[in-house]
């Protein structure tokens, strides 16, 4: 009896409890959420007819992993008087929504491979391009985005980027940011090893003191495929890379040098003639022809390429139009128009067997591939780990490369380790010697850690926040913006030294970036004139 | 020959269940905001609007949902359950290649769960109210009580990034040759008598292993300990005890297979605990199966593959049901399956 | 029952109540806004003076923000029980009631439900609604409601061919008053029971759903997403992992020493955990 009573006693207790905090959680948690609900397409009711005395009230969209940038962008903005709030989303329902111009600010990002504004700045910016999400529209920058991609001399092509740079300061149609160092770590026992600009991994030169098989930690999930005409991404394309060759490659730097081609030559930007190097096997010990060129670009090409699928790497041909052979040595590449940046595309296509991959189809290719490159495929997974193995008949790969000859390496693992504590975890532990993508946090650590070194080159990734221009319709609230931030501030205390303001929407390392545009400077009093001008209040 | 039968029956009343959650799944996965294309394309380059076009045609996503539902439905009659975007290449290869490691690992779990819980069970049934009983009982509480997620950093943290006793993530040493039977990889390294190998797979297991098994030992430990007891009151186990059949022996070979059956039942009902509990352990561990699997197909929208991998966990969880009857039937000849 | 049984219980009560209690005072017991950044401050350690729990990778006070994030967990854990007890029981009433179609109906899509496993569910909705407090109440009731259903429904299947029940329907009584004034009351210790073991439960799913990135947006702290921030400074930082993990163990493990506790003096025959 006593029991009983107590129990339901107990259970009363409970019942209260849990009102009393039902109401005291409810109110805590609406004091805690910042102030303004986002306000969607109707916006932060900006421009100049915007009364006097009216607050600047908007929502800064962001991805978990901008979390620490925005917050301290919230604290600056806040400080003049700017009501704005930041909600978290997952990245691709933002992107979703930015797209379709209802948000008003939002982090997003951009990749680059050709070191050049052409798949940079134009698709970002150009009049409704797939990546213009700020749906900014000027159009003297798209004409002149035209003279930069296809002018006739390198001059006229870099003066149009100048010039771009300097209406995009003045136009500010995002916040502009920075873009990050690629940062790597490898045990202290790898010898030869330099991140790349382009961020793919070439490990013929690498050496491991004291052992022979490489095991590298990547930062993806899973790889897409071994095929190098099946993927749209950096990091199968880093493990396809060791498998294949391509007739062109980089240099860490981000020139372009010949590996499979001896040389090429082209007169107008549009027609180019390819000499290829000869005695280059495959790792089944066919020759490598020019059909096998040949048929390795209209593969991609072709709507049909890839078991009767299009190869998603198409895009990445420019106006390529035709491939043909000309002799046993030389292929000549056909462009609809002149376009100067076809080279820096060429990388990124690695040569296939022909009579192979007729055998075998495109899933075949995916399984068992076939290179000419430096490791031949042995076994693995693309979602688990895969396993190369040195190529004996190697023919020794790029000349501008040194060192020429087979790889030192026996044997190299790549291993899909998509969790940054994971990762350094296990270079720490020595079950992995190199990893990708070190978490900023962790670099102080292993840069006093005698057993590891830690490796930078500049990314080709622009991190900012795009304005919805539709939104944010006047130049000076936008240009408000940016003077409102303190980005060095930020940008050492979240990124530690491993990020860098960039002026506009351009990259130093690529073509046509004007040194004499400067960033915005952090200054507040100059943005909350521009604001009181354009009819805000501030503070 | 009936309960061969009844078993077809209860296989084939669960088709439309299936097919039920299957046609959900499919639904569910394309209201999650978030384009396909765009995820394939990456945030970058320069790519024409013919392509997109292209790519968008190639995938099947250009169709109405209901024309691609269709097809998809077709498919499946075919058993083909449509292709990864991401990973491009068939779903079913997909699941078939991950399953070995999510097996290994439920097993891994399951193993630790019964060699801890049902000896932890038995000696708290044992000595009921003693120091080892309440210790054991509190801590099993612990174990259903800590989130795996958390947990599993926790262990890995400890053994792996401080004392360095056991690998922190994945499934092998990838220095170790290792040539690939089954999938299973420690079925493999003993069939191609592979010892290091061995030693390297079962390590890896540990961890993981220990932390998707935690929640069902504790749940084992308990169910044991209160079955135990009460088949230790049964008046057989009494009369036993007192025609001077030893302690031990009465509790081993009269009590224990009684009490067994519950457990078997309550860990046959768990085995969505491990299916359900491997897309958080295997995110911590890295551990390549169909958890990592799902959870990364979710945020790619590889509808496809979330499709087959939903099918799959609901055709193991039906499995596993109908495997606990029959076990139970065995157990138990006086009811009928 | 001993006096040894009823002190575990009691324990995890108090320890509830303690919870609870830092929840609604967390705005005068923090000494730090919980999502005040202080990026020259970041990851310090258990111990710094002025933050005795230590700082975030934002340089946010970590004991303020477990605090605060107290009021996630219990008010989520909260709500989607409540949620779950209300549509379950009602839909379990109704169906174990009338039997039939309906039955049949909701049988079926209970089935249909538990063939999801729960956090594969709740990740859908969640990848559907996004990020909210108000959405994981939801995504997490979605399936939440069929343990009580189950339960209602059995018990109210066996309890209509009690005398009691057959007595009131021949007063001409309605169904609903039956359920509502005879039937409901003679189940609620065993809805009780099962409501405060569910609340652990659905409170660990909140963390792993935050965890995974797809619970609360992380301005409203809540500690399955301050685990997942710290998880990547683990080797650097390992309290930012630690301390919110033990908040959620020491809240969990107290619901659920006094749920069982409650199971055993109020409702026996309710599976054990």
């Amino acid at each position: 009896m006593t029991k009983g009573m107590r129990t339901r006693s107990m259970g009363r207790v409970l019942a209260a409890a849990a009102v009393s905090l039902l109401l005291a959680a409810a109110t805590g948690c609406s004091r805690s959420q910042p102030p303004g609900q986002p306000t969607g397409a109707s916006g932060p009711s900006p421009g100049p007819s915007a009364g006097e005395g009216q607050v600047l009230r908007f929502t800064i969209d962001y991805t978990k992993d901008r979390e620490a940038e925005v917050q301290a962008i919230v604290a600056d903005l806040r400080k003049i008087g700017i009501e704005v709030s930041a909600r978290l989303w997952e990245k691709q329902t933002l992107l979703d929504a930015a797209k379709t111009g209802e948000r008003e600010a939002y982090t997003t990002d951009w990749g680059s491979s050709t070191f050049s504004p052409y798949d940079l700045a134009i698709p970002k910016l150009k009049t409704g391009d797939r990546g213009n999400f700020s749906h900014y529209s000027n159009p003297e920058v798209d004409r002149l985005f035209e003279v930069g991609s296809f002018g006739a001399t390198e001059e006229e092509r870099r003066q149009a980027y100048f010039k771009v740079q300097e209406i995009l300061k003045e136009d500010a149609p995002w916040i502009f940011g920075y873009f990050r160092m690629t940062v790597e770590a490898a045990s202290a026992r790898v010898k030869g090893y330099r991140p790349a600009l382009d961020s793919r991994m070439n490990l013929h030169d690498v050496s491991l003191e004291g052992g022979d098989t490489l095991v590298v930690g990547l930062l993806t999930n899973a790889l897409q495929s071994l095929d190098p005409a099946n993927h749209r991404d950096r990091e199968t394309e880093t493990v396809i890379r060791n498998i294949y060759d391509g007739l062109v490659t980089r240099t860490p730097d981000g020139k372009v040098v010949p590996e499979l081609a001896e040389s090429w030559q082209t007169d107008d930007n549009k027609v180019w003639t390819f000499t290829l190097r000869q005695g280059v096997r495959f790792h089944d010990g066919t020759p490598m022809t020019a059909e096998d060129v040949v048929f390795t670009f209209e593969r991609t090409l072709s709507p049909t390429g890839i078991d009767g699928q299009p190869s998603p790497r198409a895009g990445l041909l420019g106006p390529l139009e035709k491939v043909e052979k000309v002799d046993e040595r030389t292929v000549r590449f056909t462009l609809s128009q002149p376009f100067p940046e076809f080279l820096q595309l060429l990388p990124h296509h690695q040569i296939v067997s022909k009579a192979y991959v007729e055998k075998v189809g495109s899933a075949g290719l995916s399984e068992r591939p076939n290179g000419t490159g430096p490791f031949k495929f042995v076994s693995g997974r693309l979602d688990g780990e895969v396993i190369l193995e040195r190529f004996d008949d190697y023919y020794g790969g790029a000349p501008d490369l040194p060192p020429v000859g087979p790889p030192p390496l026996r044997r190299v693992v790549f291993r899909m380790m998509p969790d940054p504590a994971s990762r350094v975890s296990a270079l720490k532990a020595g079950d992995v010697h190199i990893i990708q993508a070190v978490p900023v946090d962790a670099v102080p650590d292993l840069e006093q850690d005698p057993a590891i070194q830690v490796l930078t080159a500049e990314g080709t990734r622009l991190y900012m926040i795009e304005l919805n221009n539709k939104v944010f319709t006047d130049r000076r609230v936008r240009q408000a913006l940016n003077y409102a931030i303190n980005w060095d501030a930020i940008l050492s205390a979240v990124y530690g030294g491993t990020a860098q303001r960039v002026p506009t929407a351009m990259l130093p390392s690529g073509f046509g970036y004007n040194p004499d545009v400067q960033p915005y400077p952090y200054d507040p009093d100059k943005a909350r004139e521009l604001l009181r001008e354009a009819g805000y209040q501030v503070r | 020959m009936r309960t061969a039968v009844r078993i077809l029956q209860r296989v084939l009343g669960a088709v439309p269940l299936l097919l039920a959650l299957v046609i959900a799944t499919f639904v569910f996965v394309r209201m999650i905001p978030g384009d396909p294309v765009d995820i394939l394309l990456g945030q970058g380059g320069n790519v024409s609007a013919a392509e997109v076009a292209a790519l968008r045609q190639s995938l099947g996503l250009d169709e109405p949902i209901q024309v691609q539902l269709a097809r998809f439905l077709r498919g499946l009659l075919e058993g083909d359950l449509g292709h990864s975007f991401w990973q491009r290449q068939p779903v079913a290869r997909l699941l078939v290649t991950t399953l070995p490691a999510t097996v290994e690992l439920a097993l891994a779990a399951l193993f630790f769960a019964l060699a801890i819980g049902i000896p932890v069970g038995i000696l708290s049934a044992v000595r009921p109210g003693s120091l080892l009983d309440r210790l054991a009982m509190a801590t099993s509480f612990l174990g259903i009580s800590m989130p795996a997620f958390w947990a599993g950093l926790m262990l890995m943290f400890l053994f792996a990034v401080k004392l360095r006793w056991l690998p922190s993530v994945g499934r092998l040493d990838p220095a170790l040759d290792l040539r690939p039977v089954t999938g299973f990889l420690v079925l493999d390294s003993l069939l191609t008598g592979n010892w290091p190998a061995l030693r390297s797979a079962l390590s890896h297991l540990v961890l993981p292993g220990l932390t998707l098994g935690l929640e069902l030992m504790a749940i084992v430990a308990r169910v044991m300990r209160s079955s135990m007891l009460e088949a230790l009151q049964q008046d057989y186990i009494r009369f036993a005890r007192a025609k001077g059949v030893s302690g031990w022996s009465a509790v081993l070979r009269h009590a224990l297979p009684n009490a067994l059956v519950p457990t078997v039942t309550v860990v046959g009902l768990q085995m969505g605990v491990l299916l359900g509990g491997n897309m958080v352990v295997e995110t911590v561990f890295a551990w390549p199966g169909l958890g990592r699997l799902v959870v990364g197909a979710i945020f790619a929208r590889d509808y496809a593959v979330v499709q087959g991998a939903v099918l799959l966990y609901a055709a193991t969880f039906v499995l596993a049901n109908l495997l606990v009857d029959i076990l139970y039937a065995y157990l138990n000849p006086k009811l009928s399956l | 029952m001993s006096l040894r049984r009823q002190f575990l219980p009691l324990l995890g009560l108090a320890v509830v109540l303690l919870y609870v209690l830092a929840a609604i005072l967390a705005p005068y017991l923090a000494p730090y806004p919980p999502d005040e950044v202080n990026l020259p401050m970041r990851l310090r350690p258990i111990g710094t003076p002025g933050h005795p729990l230590g700082t975030d990778h934002l340089g946010a006070d970590l004991l303020s923000r477990v605090l605060f994030g107290a009021r996630v967990s219990i008010l989520v854990g909260v709500l989607a029980v409540s949620l779950s007890l209300a549509v379950g029981a009602s839909l379990g009433a109704v169906a174990g009631y009338f039997g039939g179609w309906v039955d049949g109906v909701f049988s079926r899509f209970a089935d249909l439900l538990m063939g999801f496993p729960y956090l594969l569910f709740t990740l859908f909705a969640m990848a559907i609604l996004g990020p909210g407090i108000a959405n994981l109440v939801l995504a997490l009731s979605f399936k939440g409601w069929v343990e009580f259903f189950r339960l209602t429904r059995g018990e109210v299947m066996s309890e209509k061919t009690r005398e009691y029940v057959l007595a009131a329907r021949a007063l001409g009584r309605s169904p609903a008053a039956i359920i509502a004034g005879e039937i409901l009351p003679n189940i609620r210790h065993s809805l009780l029971v099962l409501a405060t073991l569910r609340m652990g439960y659905l409170i660990v799913m909140e963390a792993t759903l935050s965890f995974l990135g797809l619970g609360v947006p992380p301005d409203v702290p809540a500690w399955g997403s301050m685990v997942a921030a710290g998880r990547e400074y683990m080797v650097s930082a390992w309290w930012i992992a630690m301390v919110p993990g033990l908040a959620v163990v020491g809240l969990v493990l107290s619901i659920n020493l006094f749920g069982e506790g409650l199971r055993e003096a109020l409702d026996p025959r309710l599976r054990s955990l």
